[in-house]
């Protein structure tokens, strides 16, 4: 009897892969055939992935598997959630964003995701509105200049999208950076300082990086250089430096973003050797020593966060040398400027104001500011909302 | 849920065809009702509700005319009540901010409250396809039905829920109860799904970025070509959004089984906007024909009679579209233009060269489009006024060069995929090769489709106002 069941089962498993053999060989058949074995097959695959907490090709957290409630059920807030944590959690998804930036390549377009792709060069696209904000962050640092009564400086710098106009594909859209930084010496009471001038001298040298929205060392060195004449200092230039090359796989933000994944890395260089200077880092949990390079940042996927360790709400180095105190009001494009200004001062506070929210002119007070300068990328001063902070003042003048 | 979603492809449909071919044949209608359900209430679960009150409301309706079949005078009251709670569903939802907001000016509305409801999707829709139920038990072109599940598989059909092609219940009568199931019928729903997908995640998403940059410039630097390279891309962005959608759901209909109506023919080859009406949205243009054009007495009852019906119906179909002035501005700019080729362009258009002729259809199908695409009336005057050598910006600048540059490969694509070549080059094709040629374009549809989706950064939903 068992026998006899063995021999019918095989039967009819037989028949059963003879018939699906045979509707394979018909088109009909091989059409539903790979239409089923994808999607069935994507969704199985994406149910055995493990969900990552972090991309690192794209420098930002990913979605997590939303925590179900009956009100954001009903709300359709967790649908909402659903739907963003699958497609972040999507199986090989830097295969897939990497695919659609090759295709869009071959369909000619020179822009992914905000994006230029100019050759080997990734230039970020930098369009601007109105300059509503542009206009009450300078209103900020006019109430800032008039609660201190130190010299304030300010000096903002323009992106590649500017100074590597050149390299940008014919009529590509952007704001006028030129314009706006030449109207900013009639629009506030701070010393304007000419960082357009100073980068445009040396336009055709790597002064920003190709993969990230930063410029670079050597850019840096020429605005430090701007930066340290317009307050009456010996200024700085990249010959008096021996610079060392740190890293030479640097994939920085434009590269994440664009998903141009054929360009080559950039180098990160650091030009003043950090011997004899001291960093002190301010958080709310404590002060703790930093550093003017961490180079354990170096291994990571945000190389450029080696410059100061990332961005801190306070930090205070002090250099060894003989000089003033400073204060640098700043976003992350000082964290590779400060090096260079390390010379010129005893020390050199860094507030950043996304993070720092106490009285900045009651600091420049109770420490012995001499001079003041607020040093953003004309992009970031343009769109942050946290620049208000500094016109504040608990005690006034 | 939308079909152009990583959650619909790879979770939702996967999971509705195993348990739909798993079910026996006499509980499909059952669990595909469940199914539409979910589907509906994944984006707006409390508007289920309305859905339930829409199908217990048309079912019972349906069993009413057919009870009152000999009293005619019933019938006819019991049809009237039927229209009128779609009517007013529709009305609430849809029209009732809209019609608040201009009356309000008038000092007896001036206390009408806004409400704000955001507009259950797939409204119109649904509504219409029940109303067209009624009217077919009342006329005898169909049997009401007796199961209310095969009326709720009907009325939430997901694969046609949302965007049309709107179903006229005659067609699906037959099959709610017996609907055949083949491997060639999957098969052909697979192809045209796929192209569906592919349509509306590749062509239609990659050109509505331009549509998006010409819609959102402020009119003092639009160029005069800019304007009509805007609404060149909404042009082709709208046909193969809303012709992708449409194939989808016949793709994904023809997988469970289903039957529906072809929805566009090749609309932008037409020459004249009396052919473009009958290749474009043609399950809306007969649904208004049937219900509508016909029942006000269409053409029998004189010349001056008839232009008022077409009135009636044009103003409905622009309103149709959205509760916005520029829709109902689009539905009578199209009874001019019909009305005016009923009278006599329409016998110069024939004798006239091809070419004049598609020159004239396509020119006043743009110029319709602009005035489809600007919602607020204010941009619509300045963005006309662009396309038509007043532009603040001039004839020409740089950037616009630059987004024909970046288009320069898409736009003849779209333009070579709006006419029958394709399909017409497959036919050609030897068996043979079509053999290999046909899993090869599917796998690299589905393959490129999901890239796409996975960095989506732009994947709208244009009938949320529909």
């Amino acid at each position: 009897v068992k026998k006899l069941q063995w021999s019918q089962i095989r039967g009819a498993v037989h028949k059963r892969l003879r018939a699906a053999w045979e509707a394979l060989k018909k088109p009909s058949g091989i059409e539903t055939a790979i239409f089923l074995v994808f999607i069935f097959g994507l969704t199985a695959v994406n149910i055995f992935t493990a969900d990552r907490t972090f991309s690192p090709i794209e420098n930002r957290n990913l979605k997590q598997r939303p925590v179900f409630s009956w009100e954001k059920l009903f709300s359709g807030k967790f649908m909402e959630d659903y739907e963003e944590y699958i497609t972040d959690q999507f199986a090989e998804r830097d295969g897939w964003t990497a695919l659609k930036a090759g295709s869009e390549r071959v369909l000619g377009k020179r822009e992914n995701n905000g994006v230029y792709i100019c050759g080997d060069t990734l230039i970020e696209r930098f369009e601007l509105t109105d300059q509503t904000q542009l206009s009450s962050n300078l209103r900020a640092v006019d109430r800032f200049v008039g609660n201190v009564d130190v010299p304030v400086y300010l000096m903002l710098i323009p992106s590649a999208a500017e100074i590597w106009q050149e390299k940008l594909p014919a009529g590509a859209p952007g704001v006028d950076q030129a314009a706006i930084l030449e109207s900013l010496p009639g629009r506030t009471q701070a010393q304007v300082v000419d960082g357009y001038a100073a980068l445009m001298a040396h336009k055709d040298e790597a002064i920003y990086y190709r993969t990230d929205h930063h410029w670079t060392s050597l850019g840096a060195c020429y605005g430090a250089d701007a930066l340290l004449r317009a307050m009456g200092l010996e200024g700085v230039s990249p010959t008096d430096f021996k610079p060392e090359t740190v890293s030479t796989n640097f994939y920085g933000t434009l590269y994440s973003t664009s998903g141009a994944r054929y360009v080559a890395p950039d180098s990160i260089e650091i030009y003043v050797p950090d011997e004899g200077i001291t960093v002190e880092s301010v958080e709310a949990d404590g002060r703790r020593e930093g550093m003017l390079y961490d180079r354990s940042r170096l291994p990571q996927k945000d190389q450029y966060s080696m410059f100061m360790g990332g961005n801190q709400p306070l930090a205070v180095i002090r250099t060894g040398n003989e000089g003033g105190r400073l204060l640098l009001i700043r976003d992350s494009y000082a964290d590779s400027e400060v090096p260079f200004l390390t010379g010129a001062f005893s020390e050199i506070h860094m507030i950043d104001l996304r993070y720092y929210k106490m009285d900045i002119a009651g600091y420049v007070r109770e420490n012995g500011i001499d001079q003041v300068v607020v040093s953003y990328s004309l992009k970031n001063f343009s769109e942050d909302k946290n620049v208000y902070f500094l016109g504040l003042s608990a005690a006034g003048k | 849920l939308i079909f152009s979603s990583l959650l619909f492809l790879f979770t939702y449909l996967p999971v509705v065809l195993a348990v739909y071919y798993l079910t026996p044949l006499k509980w499909r209608n059952l669990m595909l009702l469940i199914a539409n359900l979910i589907f509906y209430g994944w984006g707006e679960p409390i508007y289920i509700v309305i859905m339930f009150a829409s199908i217990g409301i048309d079912y019972t309706h349906g069993l009413l005319v057919e009870k009152y079949r000999d009293n005619d005078k019933k019938a006819r009251l019991v049809v009237a009540s039927s229209m009128f709670f779609n009517l007013a569903l529709l009305f609430f939802f849809k029209y009732y901010d809209f019609l608040a907001d201009s009356l309000r000016g008038i000092s007896i509305f001036s206390g009408l409250p806004r409400l704000g409801l955001e507009l259950p999707i797939g409204i119109s829709f649904y509504t219409f396809q029940t109303m067209s139920y009624t009217v077919d038990v009342y006329r005898g072109e169909a049997k009401a039905q007796k199961s209310i599940v095969n009326f709720g598989t009907f009325v939430t059909l997901f694969p046609q829920l949302i965007a049309g092609p709107i179903l006229q219940y005659r067609d699906l009568d037959k099959q709610l109860s017996v609907r055949e199931h083949s491997m060639e019928k999957f098969a052909s729903g697979v192809r045209v799904f796929i192209a569906g997908l592919a349509k509306k995640v590749l062509l239609a998403n990659s050109i509505g970025m331009l549509w998006d940059v010409y819609k959102a410039m402020p009119a003092s630097s639009l160029t005069t070509a800019g304007a009509w390279l805007g609404v060149l891309a909404f042009t082709f962005q709208i046909y193969f959004d809303f012709s992708g959608y449409s194939d989808m759901a016949v793709g994904l209909g023809r997988m469970l089984g289903f039957e529906f109506m072809k929805n566009f023919n090749y609309p932008y080859i037409s020459r004249s906007i009396t052919e473009f009406w009958r290749r474009w949205h043609i399950s809306l243009s007969s649904w208004f024909r049937n219900y509508l054009y016909i029942p006000l007495g269409g053409n029998r009852r004189g010349k001056a009679r008839q232009y008022l019906n077409l009135f009636v119906v044009w103003a409905a179909t622009g309103i149709w579209h959205g509760a916005s002035w520029n829709f109902l501005l689009w539905g009578l700019y199209f009874f001019v233009l019909l009305v005016m080729e009923k009278a006599f362009l329409l016998k110069a258009l024939e004798k006239a060269p091809r070419w004049v002729s598609h020159v004239y259809a396509l020119f006043f199908i743009l110029v319709g489009w602009a005035i489809f695409g600007v919602e607020e009336l204010g941009a619509l005057g300045g963005y006309l006024a662009a396309m038509f050598g007043a532009a603040q910006g001039g004839i020409w600048c740089a950037s616009d060069g630059y987004y024909l540059m970046n288009y320069a490969v898409l736009l003849p694509v779209l333009a070579a995929a709006s006419t029958p070549l394709g399909a017409k080059l497959m036919a050609r094709l030897p068996e043979k090769a079509m053999r290999i040629a046909a899993p090869v374009l599917i796998a690299c549809a589905l393959v490129l489709c999901t890239a796409y989706l996975v960095d989506a950064t732009y994947n709208p939903f244009l009938y949320f106002r529909f």
